[in-house]
């Protein structure tokens, strides 16, 4: 196993690992829930230490707020490693990774797709959240049906919660079994269509600390990081590609040794 | 393997056509959550609302695709080797069933022992391994290959295509339609089939005996062969069109180009040259000058040598700007052929040649610019003109759209015709072999979805994708094979063929230094 698949394995569980719920029930609402997570991942998960970013941003923008903790917070990161954290610690893109293993038709994303999360980050996440007051990203998350919708609703023993499954519950089952669907198909999918967290980060790739380099003259323009890539960038020839999550899949496995990773 | 009944079974159990065609997970992933979700809809069912229609629209999402997936396996990335290659043909997996010793058979491919020694191999270009080292020897380990030969196939279908021009390219899409179990004809303007592999391309570099046997593998599975006959003049099209469901044009590019300068009436034309010495004609021509620099060009220099004859090559270009397969023009080197790069004839007399000194800066594609008052003689007796040649495609005026090289313009292999389908030299003017065979490949799979009116986005879709059994090896830091040559004292004296071959260990050592790469390069 790769350094990057164990420390997804831990990343996980360190953020997804508040035990005592299973006597307690509900969900963790200590003092950790103040801090956030850099990447996608349900706060309201019955298991989960942290908040999500996204929740919070939308929570600040819902009360008509400048969120500047959060803005600082996505600035800060994304100067120094850019969309680095999707490729390391995210859950949701780890579970996607997986997903991808499995043996099927493989197909590719059209190249426009990579823009909709722009699309959802202003729209859903921003002005709808605005205009409504309520978080609309949060409502058809894929990832808080997985982590948090479903095990609550499950684990609900008063039938309080079971109570009030709608059709807006059903619609979040629909989005997630779509999701998972086209992420066996196509590469990270959800993370190259959808995630307002990596279009938020997707802009600093370009201004980033941490930077890959092509080595244009070594480079034989075999392919081969791309075909590696989990994100699908064509690394040889766009080094600070939009969708880069910068996992250094490629600077690893490069036959030719073309690419480097510098912080500078 | 049977992917239709895999997919039948989909059908009805959603993951099951996966267990079946044995990929275990897959079936077990597919039915957690097509059963996974619905399990948990019964659990949490409350009410039924608009959006629980979503969710069934969804779950026949997932119902359709795990039918399609079941129907067409699973797929892989295409390595560079497979994306570069013109035939179509996927040289990891060969590589790899030569590597591992394999029982399996890499599926028929027409023309492949004629690729194995002539084809300039843009796959070995991109090739992974250079990496490392140097790329593999992907085109010489075409004879490692278990080859199967295909039988005579039964006529299932009642439409007939003729085919015009039994050069590879018509070979290869009468083979593919037949084995799909049309009815095929092929109309050859010359005694033997073939074109110019069996007519021009020299003894030395493709033995006779290959390409005949190649011919007859192919023509074995039940092909109409009618040679003799030249469309446009002992037949027309409009008799062809009647009579038959579709016809096929690759008919190649045979009429040679003209430089247009004084005296060219004096030099002798390529093409006839390389006919005659293939039917067993000796020339005597002295000093031979040959101007050009492709394949066409090199081969008469190199025959011209083998006769006795003292040849140079005139090329306008510099010598990497060459056309002309690499390895052949190595070969041509060492067999101390001269070439004159960057020169082109001015006036052509009797006795003697103004050759006039050119340059062109921008390589390849750029345009050529004579330098003033460089000219200068070279003595020779005879000169020989191979400066390219465009398609003959006057017998298809009026039917056709061409361009204004006299090449027919298609798209995916359909011309401006519906009935008519083009392919091969007709179609790109001088290319090679294996743009040939992959457009004879293309063309008939476009044929077969015309005559059974399939949409071709609704044909790509649902054509399988073949499924190998390929391991992953280690990798090593074996160097580059050097393929034995014949000595060149020797070789320039007779036609044998100039390459040899090697012993099955050694063709499996250098196969084992593939990478792999769709196997070893996966996120
Ligand atoms: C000297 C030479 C060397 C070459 N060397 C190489 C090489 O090393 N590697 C490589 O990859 N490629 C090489 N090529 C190119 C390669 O041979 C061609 O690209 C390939 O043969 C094209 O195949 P085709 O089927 O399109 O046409 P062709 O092979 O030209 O076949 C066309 C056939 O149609 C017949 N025909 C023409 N008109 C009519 C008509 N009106 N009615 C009936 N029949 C007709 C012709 O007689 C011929 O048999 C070489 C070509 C030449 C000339
Ligand atoms: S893997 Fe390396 S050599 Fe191959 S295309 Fe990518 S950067 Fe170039």
């Amino acid at each position: 196993m790769s350094l990057k698949r164990i420390i997804q394995i831990i990343a996980t569980i360190i953020q997804n690992s508040y035990i005592p719920v299973f006597f307690s029930g509900g969900i963790y609402q200590g003092i950790l829930k103040k801090g956030c997570v850099p990447i996608l991942n349900c706060w309201g998960c019955p298991l989960a230490w942290y908040s999500c970013p996204m929740g919070a941003l939308q929570h600040f923008i819902g009360l008509k707020l400048i969120p500047f903790y959060i803005l600082g917070f996505f600035g800060t990161i994304g100067m120094v490693i850019g969309r680095m954290s999707c490729g390391w610690i995210c859950p949701f893109g780890f579970f996607q990774d997986l997903l991808y293993k499995i043996k099927s038709v493989k197909m590719k994303l059209p190249k426009w797709c990579s823009y909709i999360k722009y699309v959802i980050l202003i729209g859903v996440a921003g002005i709808a959240v605005y205009l409504t007051g309520e978080q609309w990203f949060c409502k058809l998350c894929p990832n808080g049906t997985l982590i948090a919708g479903i095990p609550l609703i499950l684990a609900d023993k008063t039938g309080d919660l079971r109570a009030l499954v709608g059709w807006h519950f059903y619609m979040k089952i629909a989005i997630l079994i779509f999701v998972i669907l086209f992420s066996i198909i196509i590469k990270r999918f959800f993370c190259r269509t959808f995630c307002p967290i990596g279009a938020i980060y997707s802009i600093f790739n370009r201004f980033s600390l941490l930077k890959l380099k092509i080595d244009k003259e070594k480079c034989i323009e075999c392919k081969s990081c791309q075909m590696a890539c989990p994100m699908d960038v064509p690394i040889y020839r766009a080094s600070n590609h939009i969708d880069c999550i910068r996992c250094l899949d490629c600077v690893k496995i490069c036959p030719t040794k073309a690419i480097k990773y510098e912080l500078r | 393997m049977n992917y239709g009944r895999a997919a039948l079974i989909s059908t009805f159990v959603v993951g099951g056509g996966q267990m079946y065609s044995g990929r275990f997970w897959t079936g077990i992933c597919f039915a957690v959550i097509f059963y996974g979700s619905i399990v948990l809809m019964i659990n949490i069912w409350t009410e039924l609302n608009p959006a629980f229609w979503g969710l069934v629209a969804v779950w026949i999402l997932v119902w359709l695709f795990n039918i399609y997936d079941a129907y067409k396996g699973m797929s892989y990335e295409k390595p560079q080797c497979e994306k570069t290659c013109p035939a179509g043909i996927a040289p990891w997996i060969y590589i790899n069933l030569v590597a591992t010793e394999s029982k399996q058979y890499y599926p028929f491919v027409p023309f492949f022992d004629t690729l194995e020694r002539i084809c300039p191999a843009p796959c070995e270009e991109h090739c992974t391994r250079q990496g490392i080292n140097s790329s593999v020897a992907i085109k010489y380990l075409k004879s490692g290959v278990k080859k199967t030969i295909p039988s005579f196939k039964q006529k299932t279908k009642k439409e007939k295509i003729a085919i015009v021009g039994a050069g590879p390219c018509g070979l290869t899409t009468a083979y593919y339609l037949a084995y799909k179990g049309y009815e095929a004809v092929i109309y050859e303007k010359e005694k033997i089939p073939g074109g110019v592999l069996a007519t021009l391309i020299p003894e030395f570099r493709l033995p006779k005996s290959t390409i005949d046997k190649e011919i007859e593998n192919i023509l074995n599975i039940g092909i109409g062969l009618k040679c003799g006959i030249e469309i446009g003049k002992d037949l027309s099209m409009d008799e062809l069109l009647k009579k038959y469901d579709a016809v096929f044009i690759g008919t190649g590019a045979w009429k040679p180009e003209k430089l247009g300068i004084p005296g060219e009436e004096n030099a002798l034309i390529g093409f006839n040259i390389l006919e005659q010495i293939k039917k067993g004609k000796n020339f005597n021509l002295g000093r031979v000058g040959v101007i050009g620099g492709g394949n066409t060009a090199i081969d008469i220099a190199r025959s011209l040598t083998r006769q006795g004859n003292e040849v140079k090559i005139y090329y306008r270009r510099s010598i990497e700007d060459m056309p002309a397969e690499q390895e052949n023009r190595i070969e041509t080197q060492e067999e101390g052929i001269e070439i004159i790069p960057l020169t082109l004839p001015k006036e052509i007399k009797k006795d003697r040649v103004t050759m006039v000194k050119t340059e062109c800066p921008e390589g390849r594609n750029g345009p050529v610019k004579m330098i003033q008052a460089s000219e200068f003689n070279v003595a020779l007796d005879n000169v020989v003109m191979a400066v390219g040649q465009q398609p003959e495609t006057d017998f298809l005026k009026g039917y056709v759209k061409l361009d204004k090289f006299s090449r027919i313009i298609t798209k995916n292999g359909k011309t401006s015709h519906p009935k008519i389908f083009a392919g091969g030299d007709v179609v790109l003017g001088s290319a090679t072999v294996a743009h040939a065979v992959g457009h004879g490949m293309k063309t008939a799979k476009r044929i077969d979805f015309y005559l059974k009116r399939i949409p071709l986005f609704l044909g790509r879709l649902f054509s399988k994708t073949y499924q190998p059994k390929v391991k992953l090896l280690p990798i090593n830091d074996i160097n580059r094979i050097t393929i034995p040559h014949r000595d060149i004292e020797e070789r320039i004296h007779d036609f044998e063929e100039v390459e040899l071959k090697v012993s099955k260990e050694e063709l499996k050592r250098e196969a084992t230094r593939c990478l792999s790469c769709p196997l070893r390069y996966r996120p």
